[in-house]
């Protein structure tokens, strides 16, 4: 099952709603838990008791922080101590166990060949572990609740249930939002009635994923297949044409998966943080990652690059710095040490890859580099009388972030770094337009297929530029008479059942976020 | 205040600190700019600034950071 299959939204999704509107409000939350865990089920088997497991262990170890805090005896410093030394063993704990089931095989395999080309002759046979489902994205969610607990930015919770229910909340558990205990947690246990607007808003903002993922996603995945997967035998302009479907594939599908899982959480009354924010119209790298799977990295900022950067060795670092450099440079030394940690996290994140951290360390380059030419650009924008908030600036701004996106896409999408630069130095070297015109149609979407989806991108350039803009188009309609209403979504339903990519000739394209 | 004021005009200029209450929530103080003040911070004031203290409610404002640093110094 998965949240854009029928199975999902048309049998189970109306299942729970009905069991969970007739069951009294006191034991809503039960039936909030039984869906989240008979879904994981359906995912992952019996691992689902490995998050039954991880749920009742953050929940203990959110008590003995608790515990720590309420017995301890000294300074506040020495309190301090004692818990973080309760929090770095329960940090560890859910750490080790995704390091080991996601690395574990990457790291020991590279190893064993770099041995092998010193001349040792070992081989090396894969462990091949079970990973349960939404792993990476529950342990950054354990990790946040448990340092929250211990910055005392939380009480530590004393009802288990909430903690379950936060760590298997059945819509966010394929590909997040990675949401923070604070925002959530009580509203899951508080067993809201249905109510009317909440469900048809629901079922608007899945409907809006379902065409985003069925109608361009799915479609545009066809071209990605064709041009990667035989790059060596195509023009430039055609594997540029390949990247950009797959940033396009990578966008529709995962912000479309997003507005499903949203969706889903509304018709409880749940509100889940968003994670995209109009990406495309960012003007910076650092812009794109505020617009961009955002809760992965307001994570990563809250819980590595802050945390680091105020780390006393790095402190440390800085005021040496600072005394040999200056502040000019000194500024930059703990925010740089810390992005390197966040970018290559970031890499790692989303899976045991060389090119996964071949993103990561771009990501981290490009940022840099703007972070040190932010000065140097204003001063040089001001004298050659540039006004950097005009339009035409913002838009040089945008294209010019547009194209680094999609390198960055290239790279990640590659089987290897190597691939990744043959391509890129095919685009640049070997490109010819007309190519691309002789064999558009022949290389996964035909003239037809190529026409619904460039609608499917328009239709969701309009709606992003139109939020950009601050007009909600959903609140909008909901502004029109009732005829028009049901006219309008009734077509949007007809445009994805009639141009949705499914049926015979296509097979359903899984989540590419729910594997990392 | 008045030094606070000299090293928010310091970090991003052309700021009204007196009145402006949204400097995180509309992107003045960025991630960076937040590492760079509280470098200053930490020296003017004497303080220690943990991870914990970085959210928008103490950024926000020269009037909640202010705040943050008279209870940082122990003087609230």
């Amino acid at each position: 099952m998965s949240y854009h299959l029928l199975s999902y939204f048309a049998l189970f999704l109306p299942i729970v709603m009905v069991v969970y509107q007739v069951i009294p409000k006191r034991f809503r939350f039960l039936v909030m838990l039984a869906a989240d865990y008979t879904m994981y089920f359906l995912f992952s088997g019996f691992l689902v008791f490995y998050l039954i497991g991880a749920s009742m262990v953050t929940y203990g170890m959110g008590l003995w922080l608790e515990r720590v805090e309420r017995k301890a005896e000294g300074t506040p410093k020495e309190i301090t101590k004692q818990k973080r030394k309760v929090l770095a063993l329960g940090v560890c704990l859910f750490l080790a166990v995704l390091l080991v089931v996601k690395y574990f095989n990457f790291f020991a395999g590279e190893l064993v060949e770099l041995w092998n080309r010193w001349g040792a002759d070992v081989t090396f046979t894969p462990v091949r572990f079970l990973i349960p489902i939404g792993l990476s994205y529950y342990t950054l969610q354990i990790i946040s609740y448990l340092t929250d607990v211990y910055r005392g930015k939380l009480a530590a919770e004393h009802n288990p249930a909430k903690i379950m229910l936060y760590l298997s909340f059945f819509p966010q558990i394929m590909e997040g939002p990675i949401s923070r205990f604070s925002e959530v947690a009580e509203e899951l246990y508080a067993g809201k009635s249905l109510q009317y607007m909440n469900v048809v808003h629901g079922y608007q903002r899945i409907l809006w994923g379902l065409f985003k993922k069925m109608v361009v996603a799915d479609r545009v995945a066809a071209v990605v297949s064709t041009t990667f997967g035989d790059y060596q035998s195509y023009d430039g302009a055609i594997l540029l044409y390949g990247v950009l479907m797959y940033t396009t594939q990578l966008y529709m599908e995962f912000s479309g998966c997003m507005d499903m899982v949203i969706g889903s959480a509304e018709i409880f009354g749940i509100k889940l943080p968003e994670n995209f924010k109009q990406p495309f119209l960012a003007k910076d790298a650092s812009d794109f990652w505020h617009r961009w799977h955002i809760t992965l990295g307001t994570w990563f900022k809250d819980y590595i690059f802050y945390p680091v950067s105020l780390a006393k060795p790095v402190k440390n670092l800085a005021k040496k710095c600072k005394n040999k450099f200056g502040k000019g440079v000194s500024k930059f030394v703990a925010p740089t040490v810390a992005l390197f940690c966040v970018w290559s996290s970031n890499g790692l994140w989303h899976g045991a890859r060389w090119t996964y951290l071949f993103y990561g360390m771009y990501y981290f380059v490009i940022i840099f580099l703007e972070n040190i030419t932010e000065e140097p650009v204003q001063k040089l924008a001001a004298r050659l009388h540039i006004n950097r908030k005009s339009r035409g600036y913002t838009i040089f701004r945008v294209i010019k972030l547009f194209v680094i996106v999609n390198i960055g896409e290239l790279f990640f999408r590659a089987e290897t770094v190597g691939m990744g630069f043959e391509m890129l130095h095919s685009i640049v070297t070997n490109f010819h337009i007309s190519n691309l015109i002789q064999q558009i149609i022949y290389l996964g979407m035909d003239q037809f297929e190529l026409i619904v989806a460039g609608i499917g991108i328009l239709a969701v350039t309009v709606v992003g530029a139109l939020k950009e803009k601050g007009v909600d188009v959903r609140e909008a309609i909901d502004r029109w008479v009732l005829p028009a209403r049901w006219v309008f979504w009734y077509a949007v339903v007809v445009f994805v059942v009639l141009f949705g990519a499914y049926g015979a000739g296509y097979d359903s394209v899984a989540m590419i976020y729910a594997g990392y | 205040m008045e030094e606070l004021l000299e090293i928010l005009e310091e970090i991003a200029p052309g700021v009204d600190y007196e009145n402006c209450t949204t400097l995180v929530d509309d992107h003045i103080l960025d991630s960076f700019g937040i590492l760079s003040l509280v470098s200053e911070m930490e020296d003017a004031f004497d303080i220690e600034v943990s991870p914990a203290e970085l959210v928008p409610e103490n950024f926000n404002s020269a009037a909640s950071l202010w705040k943050m640093i008279c209870r940082l110094r122990g003087e609230e």
